[in-house]
């Protein structure tokens, strides 16, 4: 019996979150972010990390230049362990234990915690080789009839430096956050694209429910602007095709995504023990859920996919659909996803949806890829906290196709609860419900 | 409830059989999968050896090849494993909720063209230093960007999800050589927490890659046994020097007991238990006394409610490192006190090479033919003992053992690990079992 019941409660275990970090195209800081996504500026403009493509606009998240002074604030000695492993880090590792270290020096968990109860779980892309990394070895298998791939085994790999391959582990950001804060719980990775983020919410939720853990820090980190994804993305998504063109979520005039980059993460406590050491919460995951867009067709298939996901996710959390606050979409900019996504709200919502603010951060970021999920997740926090919502950029004229209310200004009420929609066409569909804590 | 998880199918695509049938005779055969790399021209590579998946192709699973052609190795692979999978455990859309239907893998990270790939590098050079930004433009022209699609990790769970008609959550992660049974072990939880009633989990992965071998041999991972394929992994043997690169898949369907029973289903066996752990101590090799191993262990048994005696057999990850099988051979010891020096160990690795993320799948499957053969299959090479390896590894010989629990261990770089327990299947769980033993 005793069993049952602890089964019982697990079942009602509740998860708040009580720490943020961010590392964006807007903002290096989570105040920073914020304070962009108020301000009606984008980030459209700024340098491209690496790489240039010539039919589209990247964003990358240029005052995060890797070096030691862009992470936060950071103890003496943690700074120093961060700076001896930096070059073991690619764009998206660093960036990812940015977000992660902000999010844990915000939570202030590491004053009194756990190790071994203590996990993560992040979501990544695969990670690109970089061309730098073999640049070596390919001039010392080069001659004046060109590279000679012959000479790879003898005169390439000796080159290439000897951790290289672990920079291109995409469990590299949970690992490198492990050793540095002595987290021994479980740790995993979610490679799974756009949608990782909230795949990354809801396993780390289903750990701290099993009672495997107390604490979870959950983040995601990505990129659009590497060669290797420009080519993948560039089949996938469809690009904005004017250089200078800027993402339309949910627009007439939409013309594609922008591609961005960025990492996020927070921290994800059960309920008791954050409140025992008096952590500042910042709200409660309420539930999550996904479902596969599959068939035929990819738009309906996403629609129905996602209206599935939306669903489970309300009943899951136990929430109406008028307790919905706002929606934070996926809101990628193209002509299709926007339209599947707009009517999956419609099918989920139905009249209400005339009503329900809705509010797209990649109007203001791009697309960071794995990234995007969470800071999409921490800027509807972040509107909870503040109790009103950020405008979307570029949304001019509505689109009949796509019958929802993007929000306009900074007026808008954020509500109690929110649902963070994630997606990606040849695909999957996720969903998470957050909610303002009620101790 | 506490909901229970058994296994009712199982696939594998390996280098020594891509059936179980097959893989099952021939590790009890002790037959060895290593043997000159094939697959590219590895003539003047300081490793020239591999276990490679032979005289397979998709075709075999009645797949037209063609239609795979642009995806990687590992995609085919879980393909075929995937279908074997699904076939045996006879599931079909009449008998399940494709909506509570899931798949969860951990396929690895496929590398790019290399000859794209360095071409692109050997283009871009100015005065011999490659450009980023001119070998992405490069690349964008040599790489196919349907090829690249493809090179997503979690390519290989969406195309299963799509051929099985599986609309529930589809997942890939990647967490190093712990990838494959990470998956399995939080497909398992989906179930437990009542989120699906069945998953496709498992995984699939290739490294025998230019990339591959270089990223391995920088990291002075690999045997070098070049004249002696057969020979080369040598696990838990003092003249140990190394693993060697394998290939393959291996996927199961479980799903929750009730479930299995109502369409009739064969139970191969029960997952009873699942730990996970970071060692929290360097990205390039594990803590030195096996913190994270022995806490995987510990956790495995635990959720399983087993003790140590139990254990009938551990499949041990035994990659024949210097390292690894030292810090294993100490963390068993720690984990499962003087029951360590009695319950066989052996390493499958010795004869299926290392199939990195999916080598934990593969050796579930070496577990759940145990428990049905009675049969335990042998290290091979293991000749000359190693003082600090002192425990039973089933040296040369397969051995008869009726087996009620055993146990796969996985470690991974970046300090992962995590451990699965099978059990016989009984009308009593092992916690009710436990309960009534106590009384």
């Amino acid at each position: 019996m005793a069993e049952l019941r602890l089964r019982d409660a697990a079942k009602f275990l509740r998860i708040v979150v009580t720490g943020i970090g961010v590392v964006s195209p807007v903002g290096r800081t989570a105040a920073a972010f914020w304070h962009s996504l108020m301000s009606n500026r984008d980030a459209a403009g700024s340098a491209a990390y690496g790489s240039v493509r010539q039919s589209c606009a990247p964003v990358a998240a240029a005052e995060f230049t890797g070096r030691i002074d862009d992470f936060c604030d950071l103890p003496a000695g943690k700074r120093k362990a961060i700076q001896k492993s930096l070059k073991l880090m690619n764009r998206e590792t660093q960036m990812g234990v940015a977000a992660g270290q902000q999010a844990l020096e915000d939570s202030g968990l590491l004053a009194a915690y756990d190790p071994g109860r203590t996990g993560i779980c992040f979501g990544a892309e695969n990670f690109a080789v970089m061309a730098e990394d073999f640049q070596a070895g390919v001039q010392a298998c080069s001659g004046d009839n060109g590279f000679n791939s012959d000479r790879w085994g003898q005169d390439g790999i000796p080159e290439v430096a000897p951790l290289w391959l672990l920079k291109c582990l995409p469990n590299m950001p949970a690992c490198h956050l492990a050793i540095l804060n002595d987290l021994r719980g479980p740790g995993n990775t979610i490679t799974q694209r756009d949608v990782a983020a909230n795949m990354a919410v809801a396993e780390a939720c289903r750990i701290i429910r099993d009672g495997d853990a107390d604490a979870m820090v959950v983040g995601a980190t990505g990129t659009a602007l590497t060669c290797v994804n420009q080519c993948t993305i560039a089949v996938d998504l469809d690009i904005a095709d004017s250089h200078n063109d800027v993402c339309r979520p949910f627009d007439k005039f939409r013309r594609g995504s922008v591609p961005g980059e960025g990492a996020g993460a927070i921290v994800l406590e059960e309920m008791h023990s954050a409140l025992q050491r008096g952590a500042s919460i910042y709200g409660e995951i309420l539930g999550a859920a996904s479902a596969s867009c599959i068939g035929q067709d990819r738009s309906v298939a996403c629609r129905n996919g996602l209206a599935n996901a939306m669903r489970q996710t309300l009943q899951r959390a136990d929430l109406l659909s008028e307790q919905i606050g706002h929606i934070h979409a996926h809101g990628l900019g193209t002509v299709t996803s926007d339209i599947a996504e707009a009517q999956a709200i419609r099918q989920v919502f139905g009249e209400s949806a005339d009503r329900i603010p809705v509010v797209v951060a990649k109007s203001h970021l791009g697309n960071a890829g794995a990234g995007s999920g969470i800071l999409e997740l921490i800027a509807s926090l972040l509107a909870l906290r503040n109790g009103h919502l950020f405008p979307v950029l570029n949304f001019n004229e509505p689109d009949p196709m796509c019958p929802v209310r993007p929000v306009r200004n900074c007026n808008d009420a954020a509500g109690s609860s929110f649902l963070n929609l994630n997606m990606f066409g040849r695909g999957l569909a996720s969903c998470v419900a957050a909610g303002v804590f009620r101790g | 409830m506490t909901r229970r998880v058994v296994v009712t199918g199982i696939g594998c695509v390996t280098p020594i059989g891509s059936t179980i049938q097959q893989l099952q005779a021939n590790l009890y055969a002790g037959r060895i999968g290593v043997g000159r790399l094939s697959l590219f021209d590895a003539t003047h590579f300081p490793v020239r050896i591999a276990a490679e998946v032979r005289d397979w192709d998709v075709s075999h699973v009645g797949e037209d090849p063609t239609r795979w052609q642009k995806c990687p190795r590992q995609t085919t692979f879980a393909i075929g494993a995937g279908l074997q999978a699904a076939r045996h455990a006879g599931i079909d859309d009449t008998q399940i909720d494709a909506s509570r239907f899931g798949v969860y893998l951990g396929c690895g990270e496929p590398f790019e063209d290399f000859s794209s790939f360095t071409a692109s590098i050997h283009n871009s050079r100015q005065g011999g230093i490659a450009k980023t930004d001119h070998s992405t433009l490069h690349a964008l022209r040599l790489f196919d960007p349907d090829t690249n699609r493809e090179h997503e990790p979690d390519m290989p769970a969406m195309h299963l999800a799509e051929i099985l008609n599986a609309q529930g959550p589809v997942l890939n992660c990647i967490s190093a050589c712990v990838s494959s049974t990470q998956a399995i072990g939080e497909a398992a939880r989906m179930i437990r927490q009542n989120e699906v009633d069945v998953m496709l989990c498992g995984g699939a992965h290739s490294t025998i890659h230019p990339f591959g071998v270089t990223g391995f041999q920088r990291l002075s991972a690999l045997s070098t046994r070049n004249d002696n394929p057969q020979a080369a992994v040598r696990p838990f043997d003092a003249d140990r020097d190394g693993f060697v690169i394998g290939e393959g898949a291996a996927t199961f369907i479980i799903e929750e007991l009730e479930h299995a029973r109502r369409r009739g289903a064969e139970i191969l066996g029960e997952l009873t238990g699942y730990g996970s752990a970071q060692d929290a101590y360097r990205v390039t090799d594990s803590h030195p006394e096996g913190r994270g191993t022995t806490t995987a262990l510990q956790r495995a048994l635990a959720s399983a409610r087993l003790n140590p005696e139990d254990i009938d057999y551990i499949n041990a990850h035994g990659t024949g490192t210097i390292l690894n099988d030292r810090v294993e051979t100490l963390a068993i010891k720690q984990a499962f006190g003087t029951h360590a020096w009695k319950v066989p160990v052996s390493s499958t690795k010795s004869m299926l090479g290392h199939a990195t993320t999916a080598c934990g799948a593969i050796e579930l499957a070496v577990c759940l033919f145990s428990l049905q053969s009675g049969v335990i299959p042998p290290t091979v090479n293991h000749e000359k003992p190693d003082p600090q390896c002192d425990l039973d590894y089933v040296p040369r010989n397969a051995r008869e053992l009726h087996c009620r629990h055993v146990l796969s261990n996985n470690i991974g770089f970046g300090g992962q690990n995590a451990a699965l327990i099978v059990s016989q299947f009984h009308e009593s769980s092992n916690a009710a079992s436990r309960r009534s033993r106590a009384a």
